[in-house]
C-alpha cells in the first residue's frame, strides 16, 4: 500500500525508537499534540514523554541538549518547527554540533539528528516558508540531507539515526501529503547517506536538483522532451553536505550542458558549488554556460500569492532554462 | 528561593556541637593543597605565555580558586564539568595528567584536543570534562543535555556547569537553566561572578545584586556564596551534588569572587581602579585558608614549602614533556571533522565520496 511522505517519516522514527531505546525525540508540540504538522503524531503515546518530550519554546536547547545527551551515547532526534526558527539554535549546530568532534580530535562528538522543516509555496509568508539549506551545507562537520521521494524519508531518517555524525533532516512541508509510495520490502531498510542519485537518465543535458524540486525538476523534463525530442538527466542531490561530486560530474561528463535547479535564493547557494565543481573539474566537458534556476535574492518569501508565484522556481521557469541551454 | 552565605569559613565549619569541622581534616587539608597548587599550575602558565613558549592566550582564574576547587574537588570520574575558557584548573583538579594539560597549551600531538583548542580550552573526554568552545554559555546547555541523559539513564552522574557573570547576559544561560528546572535535571550551576566580563563590570551586565535570585525565576535553589572562602563554597557546593545525585533537581551557586589578572595574558585590566585589585588580593583565597588551618593546627610552613617544590617540580616535569612532544602533522588539519576520513576527498579530488558506514 501507498504510504505518503510524512507516513515514512512517522514509521521511521518509530522503528527506530523500537529497536533502539536511546533515540528520543524533542520538540516543540511534538508529543501530545503530534507536531504542527503531525509528523510525530501518536508516538507518545507508544514510547511515554521521558522519550518524546515536548521541549520548552527554545530552539537553542532544543539542540544544545541533544548535543549534550548525544555525547553521552543516547541518539536523539530534535524536531524544529521550521528552518524560519532555527536561528536560536545557529550556535548549537555550527559552533558546537559541528565542531565537537573536530576540537575533541574525535574524543567527543554528537550523533544527532536534527529534522528541520522546510520550504515554501504554501503561503506560509515570511517566516513560514524559508528554505536555508545553504547555511548549514557551509558547514564542514554537518551532514545535510534533503530526501525528496518517500523511500528516502524513511531510509535516511533512519540512516541518520544509526550515522556518528550530527545530522540535519531537511523535510519539505509540501511533500509531507502530496507524494506517495510502495516502500521497498521489509520493514527495516536504510537509505545511503552519501550519494546523490539519477531520478531520470539523459543525455542531452543535467538538471541536478534536490528536495520538493525534484517534482518540478521531473515535470520539466519531460515537457521539454516532448516539446524538442531531447534527454534530459534528473540528478537528485540527496545529501547536500558532502556533496557527492563524482554523479554530478559523471552526468555532465555524459550531457555537456548542466542547469541547477534550488529553492534556495540564488547568491552562494547549492548552485553556485556546483557550478564551481564543474567548472573546475568538468570545464573541457561542456558545451554551454551553465545555468542556474533559482529564487531571488530578497529577504524571504512574501505570502501575497502573486509574490510568492514569482519567488518560487516552478516547471515553466525550469523549461525556458533548459531550453536556452539545449539552444546554446 | 534565593539565600546568602555570608558566615566566614570558621563559622561555617564550626556549626557541630563539639565546635568541630563536619568537614574532616584531610579534607579541608586537600581543599587548601589543590587550590595551591591550581595557583602554581596557573603561574607557571603565565610564565611561560610571557616568555612566548607557547602560542595564543592564556585565561587565569588566579584569584578565583576557592569558587572552583569547592565545586569540583569532589566529582567522581562518571560526573561531567561543563567548563568555560576559564576553567582550565578543572581539569586538574578532575585529575587530568598535567602532562596532557601542559600539551594542551603548546597544541602539541599530546595534547587532549590534538593542538585544535584555543590555550586553556580543555576538555577530556575520559574524565567527562567538555572539549569547551570560546562561544560564551553554550556550555551550560551541552551540559543541560548531558543531565538529561543521565536522567534518561537513571544512573546518579551529576554535571557541574561553569560560567561567569557575563555569560547571564545571554539567552542560552537562561535556556539552560529553565530546561533544567522543567525537567528537574541532576546539574549544579556555579557562576563565578568575578565582578567583570572582560572589561565591562557586573552593573551593565545585569541590574540585580546577586546573581543567585535568578534561580527563581527558574524553580529551583539560587544561593550567594563568598566564593573566596573555599570551605563555604565546599559545603554549598556539596550539599547541591548530593541534592542533585539523589534526584532532588538542580541548583544555581552564585560564587562571588575576583580574577586577579585581566580578562586574557594580553589583557592589561586598565579598565579596574588598582585599589579594587588590592582589596580584592587581599581576599585571596589561599591566603584565608591558609590563616583558617593554622588556627585549627593543620598548616605548617614546610608543608606548603614541600608542596611548592614537590608540585614545582612536577610542572617543571609537564612542562618539559609538552615542549618535547611532537607538533602535530600538517596534514592532521583534515582529521576529526566527521566519523569517515576526508583526506582523500580533499587531497585527490577524483575520489569523491565516503563510503557509508554502518
Amino acid at each position: 500500500m501507498p504510504v505518503s511522505y510524512i507516513e515514512a517519516i512517522r514509521t521511521g522514527l518509530a522503528e527506530e525508537m523500537r529497536r533502539d531505546e536511546r533515540v528520543y525525540l524533542i520538540g516543540e508540540d511534538i508529543g501530545v499534540d503530534g507536531g504542527a504538522f503531525k509528523a510525530t503524531q501518536g508516538l507518545i503515546e507508544e514510547f511515554g514523554p521521558q522519550r518524546v518530550i515536548d521541549s520548552p519554546l527554545a530552539e537553542g536547547v532544543i539542540v544544545s541538549s541533544s548535543i549534550g545527551a548525544a555525547m553521552m551515547g543516547m541518539r536523539p532526534v530534535a524536531e524544529i518547527q521550521f528552518v524560519d526558527f532555527i536561528t536560536p539554535a545557529m550556535d548549537a549546530i555550527t559552533q558546537q554540533a559541528a565542531k565537537l568532534r573536530y576540537r575533541s580530535a574525535g574524543t567527543q562528538t554528537c550523533p544527532l539528528t536534527v529534522r528541520v522543516c522546510y520550504g515554501g509555496g504554501t503561503g506560509g509568508g515570511l517566516y513560514h516558508s524559508q528554505t536555508n539549506t545553504t547555511w548549514f551545507a557551509h558547514e564542514p562537520g554537518l551532514i545535510v540531507v534533503a530526501p525528496a521521494t518517500v523511500a528516502d524519508a524513511k531510509g535516511m531518517l533512519k540512516a541518520s539515526i544509526r550515522q556518528d555524525d550530527p545530522v540535519l533532516y531537511f523535510e519539505h512541508k509540501r511533500l509531507y501529503r502530496t507524494i506517495k509510495e510502495d516502500l521497498p520490502e521489509g520493514n527495516d531498510f536504510i537509505a545511503d547517506l552519501f550519494h546523490a542519485a539519477v531520478r531520470r537518465e539523459g543525455k542531452d543535458a543535467t538538471l541536478v536538483t534536490y528536495g520538493y524540486m525534484l517534482q518540478v525538476a521531473l515535470q520539466a523534463a519531460e515537457k521539454v522532451g516532448q516539446e524538442t525530442g531531447a534527454t534530459i538527466e534528473v540528478i537528485d542531490l540527496r545529501v547536500l553536505n558532502p556533496l557527492d561530486r563524482d554523479t554530478i560530474l559523471n552526468s555532465v561528463a555524459k550531457t555537456n550542458r548542466l542547469c541547477i535547479l534550488q529553492e534556495d535564493h540564488r547568491t552562494l547557494g547549492i548552485g553556485s558549488e556546483i557550478s564551481a565543481i564543474v567548472a573546475e573539474d568538468a570545464f573541457d566537458c561542456l558545451d554551454a554556460p551553465i545555468l542556474r534556476v533559482a529564487a531571488p535574492d530578497v529577504p524571504a518569501i512574501p505570502a501575497a500569492e502573486p509574490m510568492e508565484q514569482f519567488y518560487m522556481p516552478n516547471v515553466e521557469k525550469t523549461c525556458a532554462a533548459l531550453h536556452k541551454l539545449l539552444q546554446y | 528561593m534565593a539565600t546568602k552565605v555570608k558566615e566566614s569559613a570558621a563559622v561555617a565549619t564550626a556549626s557541630s556541637k563539639n565546635g568541630g569541622s563536619l568537614i574532616s581534616d584531610d579534607k579541608l587539608k586537600q581543599l587548601y593543597a589543590t587550590m595551591l597548587k591550581c595557583r602554581l599550575l596557573e603561574e607557571k602558565a603565565l610564565g611561560l605565555k610571557k616568555m612566548a613558549r607557547f602560542k595564543g592566550n592564556y585565561y587565569a582564574a588566579v584569584g578565583q580558586e576557592a569558587a572552583v576547587v569547592g565545586a569540583a574537588i569532589d566529582l567522581r570520574p562518571e560526573d561531567a564539568v561543563a567548563p568555560s575558557h576559564r576553567d582550565f584548573i578543572t581539569n586538574f583538579i578532575k585529575g587530568v595528567p598535567l602532562d596532557a594539560m601542559f600539551s594542551q597549551l603548546y597544541g602539541r600531538v599530546t595534547s587532549p584536543d590534538k593542538g585544535r583548542c584555543a590555550p586553556a580550552h580543555c576538555g577530556y573526554a575520559p574524565l567527562n570534562i567538555i572539549t569547551p568552545s570560546s562561544t560564551i554559555a553554550a556550555q551550560l546547555n551541552i551540559g543541560t543535555g548531558i543531565a538529561l541523559a543521565n536522567k534518561m539513564l537513571k544512573n546518579d552522574n551529576i554535571v557541574v556547569a561553569f560560567s561567569g557573570d557575563g555569560s547571564t547576559s545571554l539567552g542560552f544561560w537562561h535556556e539552560a537553566l529553565n530546561f533544567s528546572g522543567v525537567h528537574d535535571l541532576p546539574i549544579v550551576f556555579v557562576c563565578q561572578n568575578n565582578l567583570w566580563a572582560e572589561s565591562v563590570p557586573l552593573r551593565l551586565q545585569t541590574k540585580v545584586e546577586d546573581i543567585s535570585l535568578k534561580a527563581q525565576a527558574y524553580g529551583f535553589p539560587g544561593i550567594t556564596v563568598d566564593g573566596n572562602d573555599v570551605v563555604a563554597m565546599y559545603r554549598v557546593a556539596h550539599e547541591a551534588i548530593q541534592r542533585a545525585r539523589n534526584g532532588g533537581g538542580p541548583t544555581l551557586i552564585e560564587a562571588k569572587t575576583y580574577r586577579w589578572y585581566g580578562h586574557s595574558s594580553i589583557d592589561p585590566a586598565k579598565y579596574r581602579a588598582p585599589e579594587e585589585v588590592e582589596e580584592w588580593k587581599a581576599k585571596d583565597p589561599i591566603a584565608a585558608m591558609e590563616r583558617y588551618l593554622t588556627q585549627r593546627n593543620l598548616f605548617t610552613p614546610a608543608w606548603k614549602q614541600q608542596m611548592n617544590e614537590s608540585f614545582g617540580k612536577e610542572l617543571d616535569e609537564a612542562v618539559d614533556f609538552a615542549e618535547k612532544s611532537p607538533q602535530v602533522e600538517p596534514i592532521e588539519c583534515l582529521d576529526h571533522v566527521y566519523s569517515f576520513d576526508i583526506r582523500g576527498r580533499e587531497l585527490d579530488r577524483k575520489t569523491r565520496t565516503p563510503k557509508y558506514q554502518k
